[in-house]
């Protein structure tokens, strides 16, 4: 009996084991594979907008204290023609704003500030006064006339009341710094014992009490501080750069020394450039380019908030944040636009994900976000009731690891709905079936091709199928004298070896390196040396080894340290032959003239075709996936991209950074181009004024109105453009470095070292032909 | 009267034989919870992955899903690049593992017998084995690389340097690194096998002034035959795994005469061509099938009549 029980309990024992490892196996796939942000899906920080109610033209610093916050800025007076600084100290929570008058001459200026204990601003103010010098007049308006007057440079510490903006104290505290005449304050921030930190130049932090006293200096070690800043407990701590990337380290002002950087991956953020804030209840308030979270030091912990995205707001705009006492986020934006800058304030409150309009989400995914495209994709979240898009990036250290999670998600059927194609082999997932045709969605919205670029949409055709769409491009390209090239828009390889041969290879290219000339005359015209068709290559070809030998020289690395002459003058003497570069507006095209000092040739890359002007997109080059469960969502995105509001708001006044792809809106901006701006001189007579100025190197030029030719140069340029830029395969790359390398140490010959690249890269071909 | 008496006998043997019956149930039970774990995981890592390998085998990629039949295995079999993978693959074998047998075969003789720095030797040859792949990779690199040591010892006789990991002295390399990694184990499994051959049996093919070679070839080669059988198999196996140290030393794409059928599948693993992988997969395994079937067949021959 009792053998029994034992007996049956070893059973059950064994089946409780067997049991716990089979929970094991199962629960395999769940734990650890969600992030900060989507734990926080239960809620959204819904935005709501205010205005900011300021007369001023410049805001110069924002400082926050609490709930409260502190804001300097001028205003300029158009008929007295005076500045006027001004303090404005808002509530957020009663939603009131002060107007102030600062005492701050125009002869002064803040160069840092920081808020005390007692609400009391603590600023950094740099002033000048004349001293001795010629008095000018109205027609002495001359650089000359300014070196004739002599100023004395004046760095001081005000305290201004945060109450009524009255002076408290103003310390002269030129002698704090090392080098009084270079005091520049690149940081500043005030710990809770009201001591102030501030960092110079050459990274180094000075302590100082509030009454400008020197408190000690510290010397960091580091090349650069990046941020100062101070923790709710008082604590401060610098940002750094060091050998494994950002540090956090404590400024330690008994010892006046630095600590060692704080070891925590709960510090580190997703995304790109963080910013620190004080923390309302403990630690810091971290926010990057993803989002915004909070870290404690004391305990290493991490509370994430909010993704930028979800609030709709764009983090390139974000000037300064913080946390309010009622649980809100305050965030002042700074929004650039082509005349002028705009501040808004938003709050951020917390709200169930229940209470919030349910919308169907869509996915962009993206190796990493363009700029432009995440303003488009706030601007669609703010306009659609019906789809919100999130944002999946895979921008990881490495991108290969980054690729390999996308290639992943597009396996297993969780792939994002919408593709930024811009750093992918677009062409291997399209032979996949990855992409949908947007052939028969523009045929469906009626969107007729022959409004558009067709070159350019052909350019992502494969095989008659449309499978990305890019709202605007430049061009990719190779510059020469129209005297040198001929009036080509394309050449050969040989015909470029050919020409680049005759000359002296450090004319050919300025900061040419080995990679350069590769990319140059092989990885952007890698189908020469490639017949996919029938599974074979030809690298050890003559033309090949032309390359190699030509390659050969040019030193490794580019030489940056070359005789600093400029790259005007060197073109314009035939000392440099070729640039290459990229052309995006009509003023381009007339300052490249400008530049060689004749007419040019856009030649381009060599190309078998001679089509060696590349298509290469800006802002984004989207694809719709065509297991996308939400492909209509995701259309209705792509089709604002290349929507007849969205084009014409590619068009710019003074050109763009790319020529939009609607015709309507290209012909609109040549127009632009073409027509002249006048000024009224002094008799009342219009007078034709540069429309811009340009200025590259040693060179300067005014750009006046465009003339219809040069508008149809751009135009042919444009017309010649039919291949996309791509990415160059990896491993085609990795093998022609690794084998050229032998080569380049006069180890192997240029034949020995194009057989080994031959062979090796006949293997690739055939598998992939 | 019998068949009553069988009968009643048959009532008594029945409730035992049900009582009997019950505990056999219980214990299949017991027994079927017991394996569960070990089924369970058979299935899930092995059998089922096995499938997904059969079912994208026959789609036309891994994201369409369409079905293609075998069309996948067509394009596969008249692969360029996969016929020179399968070649390589099959020649490395076809010289390799013989030689691992026949050389781990030898030194295992070698050290049965009573020689001097018995166990030193043997130290040495085991001692690649507990050599980390990425040292191995080192040292070979050291070797062979064309400012390598090899290099530099034939240039004292004036010879030019030859560019062995890229050029059709490759495989050579490859081949004599596989045997010096692999030799070391093959020995002492042989040496082992050696061991246990019945003494009396040698004994008296002495007495009967059997020759040395007739004892060899009647007596211990029957007697090592599964040795041989498991020694060559192992050895056929690991000559697959040798992509890993060509892939240490040359990468994806190596010089043609060291690309393997692993380069093959990795790198169509690497483009998401997993129906590529998995036709190419799907062939290796039958190859392997009817390679080992042969062997065991061969075996079962050879060594008939000294199992029991």
């Amino acid at each position: 009996m009792k053998k029994g029980m034992k007996d049956k309990m070893k059973r059950e024992i064994a089946f409780l084991l067997a049991g716990v490892m089979m929970l094991g196996l199962t629960a395999c796939g769940k734990g650890g594979s969600g992030n900060d942000s989507q734990a926080q899906k239960e809620f959204y920080y819904l935005p709501e907008y205010k205005e900011l109610q300021m007369d001023v033209n410049y805001i110069s610093n924002i400082l926050p204290q609490g709930d409260v916050l502190f804001l300097i800025g001028f205003s300029w007076n158009e008929e007295t023609e005076e500045s006027t600084g001004k303090m404005y100290r808002y509530d957020l929570i009663s939603d009131t704003c002060e107007e102030m008058i600062l005492p701050l001459p125009e002869n002064a200026s803040v160069q840092n500030a920081v808020i005390d204990s007692e609400e009391n601003l603590l600023m950094i103010v740099n002033r000048y006064e004349e001293i001795a010098g010629d008095t000018m007049t109205e027609d002495e308006d001359t650089e000359e006339s300014y070196e004739n007057v002599e100023y004395e440079n004046y760095v001081e510490l005000w305290q201004i009341s945060g109450q009524d903006a009255a002076m408290i104290s103003r310390t002269d505290i030129k002698s704090v710094f090392d080098d009084p005449d270079n005091s520049y304050v690149q940081n500043m921030t005030i710990d809770s014992k009201d001591t102030i930190y501030f960092s110079d130049g050459n990274s180094n932090i000075y302590l100082m009490d509030k009454n400008g006293n020197k408190l000690g200096k510290i010397e960091t070690g580091t090349d650069w501080i990046d941020a100062l800043f101070a923790t709710k407990e008082g604590d401060v701590y610098l940002k750094t750069w060091g050998e494994t990337g950002q540090e956090i380290k404590q400024v330690r002002p008994d010892s006046k020394s630095i600590g060692e950087a704080v070891k925590s991956d709960n510090i580190k953020g997703t995304g790109y450039n963080q910013n620190y804030y004080t923390g309302l209840e403990k630690g810091v308030l971290i926010s990057d380019s993803n989002g915004v979270f909070a870290y404690d030091f004391e305990n290493d912990t991490r509370e994430y908030f909010f993704d930028w995205l979800d609030a709709d707001l764009n983090s390139d705009d974000v000037e300064i944040m913080g946390a309010m006492s009622d649980g809100r986020f305050f965030v002042i934006l700074h929004e650039y636009t082509e005349d002028k800058t705009e501040y808004s304030l938003v709050l951020l409150k917390k709200t169930p994900a229940s209470e919030v309009p349910e919308k169907e989400e869509i996915v962009f995914g993206a190796m990493w976000l363009d700029q432009d495209m995440r303003k488009n994709i706030i601007d669609f979240n703010k306009s659609s009731n019906e789809y919100h898009i999130s944002v999946k990036t895979y921008d990881t250290d490495d991108y290969n690891a980054g690729l390999t999670q996308f290639n992943n998600d597009i396996t297993s059927g969780n792939g994002p709905d919408i593709i930024d194609i811009s750093n992918l082999d677009y062409k291997q997932y399209a032979s996949k079936g990855v992409f949908e045709d947007l052939n028969s969605y523009m045929e469906r919205d009626n969107i007729k091709k022959e409004d558009y670029l067709e070159n350019v949409f052909e350019a992502y055709e494969v095989e008659g199928r449309l499978y990305a769409v890019i709202p605007q491009f430049y061009i990719n390209t190779t510059v020469a004298k129209t005297s040198k090239v001929g009036d080509a828009t394309g050449w050969t390889l040989s015909e470029m070896l050919d020409f680049v041969e005759s000359s002296e290879a450090e004319n050919v290219f300025r900061y040419g390196s080995r990679d350069s000339i590769f990319y140059y005359c092989i990885y952007n015209n890698i189908d020469e040396f490639i017949d996919w068709e029938t599974g074979e290559c030809s690298f050890n070809s003559d033309d090949f080894i032309r390359v190699l030998t030509f390659a050969a020289k040019f030193p490794e690395e580019p030489d940056y340290n070359d005789t600093g002459e400029g790259i005007s003058s060197l073109l314009r003497s035939d000392k440099l032959l070729l640039m290459q570069t990229s052309l995006s507006s009509v003023q381009e095209y007339q300052m490249y003239n400008g530049l060689f000092g004749e007419k040019v040739s856009y030649i381009g890359f060599p190309n078998s075709e001679r089509k060696g002007n590349l298509i290469q997109p800006a802002g984004g080059s989207v694809a719709l996936n065509a297991k996308s469960k939400h492909k209509d969502g995701a259309w209705e995105f792509i089709k604002v991209l290349i929507s007849d509001e969205y084009q014409q708001s590619l068009v710019k006044e003074h050109g763009g950074w790319g020529f939009p792809i609607k015709k309507s809106a290209l012909d609109k901006q040549f127009e632009i181009d073409m027509t002249p701006d006048y000024y009224e001189d002094e008799n009342g007579e219009k007078v034709e004024q540069p429309k811009t100025s340009w200025g590259y190197d040693d060179f300067d030029m005014d750009i006046y109105a465009a003339t219809q030719e040069e508008v149809d140069a751009v135009k042919k340029i444009i017309d010649s453009a039919e291949i996309c830029a791509g990415l160059v395969n990896e491993e085609l790359t990795n093998i022609i470095t690794e084998e050229t390398a032998p080569f380049f140490k006069g180890q192997k010959t240029a034949k020995e070292t194009a057989d080994i690249i031959q062979n090796r890269i006949q293997i690739y071909v055939k598998e992939n032909s | 009267m019998g068949f009553r008496n069988r009968k009643a006998g048959n009532g008594i043997k029945g409730n035992k034989g049900s009582k009997l019956n019950r505990q056999v149930r219980k214990g299949k039970k017991i027994s079927w919870g017991y394996l569960f774990p070990s089924l369970a995981g058979v299935l899930l890592f092995f059998v089922l992955p096995f499938l997904v390998v059969i079912y994208y085998s026959l789609v036309d990629n891994p994201i369409n899903r369409e079905f293609v039949f075998l069309d996948n295995f067509v394009r596969v079999a008249t692969n360029k690049a996969f016929q020179q993978a399968a070649f390589n693959t099959l020649k490395f074998s076809v010289v390799a593992v013989p030689l691992a047998v026949i050389l781990s075969l030898l030194l295992a003789m070698m050290l049965d017998y009573k020689i001097p720095f018995r166990s030193q030797f043997r130290t040495a040859f085991l001692s690649p084995m507990m050599v980390p792949v990425a040292s191995i990779i080192l040292i070979w690199q050291v070797l062979f690389h064309y400012n390598g040591i090899v290099n530099d010892f034939i240039g004292l006789f004036g010879a030019d340097k030859i560019d062995w990991l890229k050029s059709s002295h490759a495989q050579v390399v490859i081949v004599i690194l596989f045997l010096w990694k692999n030799l070391g184990y093959n020995m002492i499994l042989f040496m082992a096998a050696l061991g246990s051959i019945p003494k009396d049996i040698l004994e008296v093919a002495i007495l009967e002034s059997a020759t040395p070679f007739q004892i060899f070839w009647h007596i211990k080669i029957r007697y090592l035959s599964s040795t041989i059988l498991f020694v060559t198999i192992m050895s056929l196996i690991n000559s697959f795994k040798v992509f890993r140290e060509i892939y240490l030393l040359t990468g994806n794409y190596p010089y043609d005469t060291i690309y393997m059928m692993q380069h093959f599948m990795n790198n169509a693993f690497a483009q998401l061509d997993y129906q590529k992988l998995s036709a190419a997969a799907i062939m290796m395994s039958i190859v392997m099938v009817i390679i080992i079937g042969i062997l065991f067949l061969t075996e079962n021959y050879f060594g008939r009549d000294v199992e029991g």
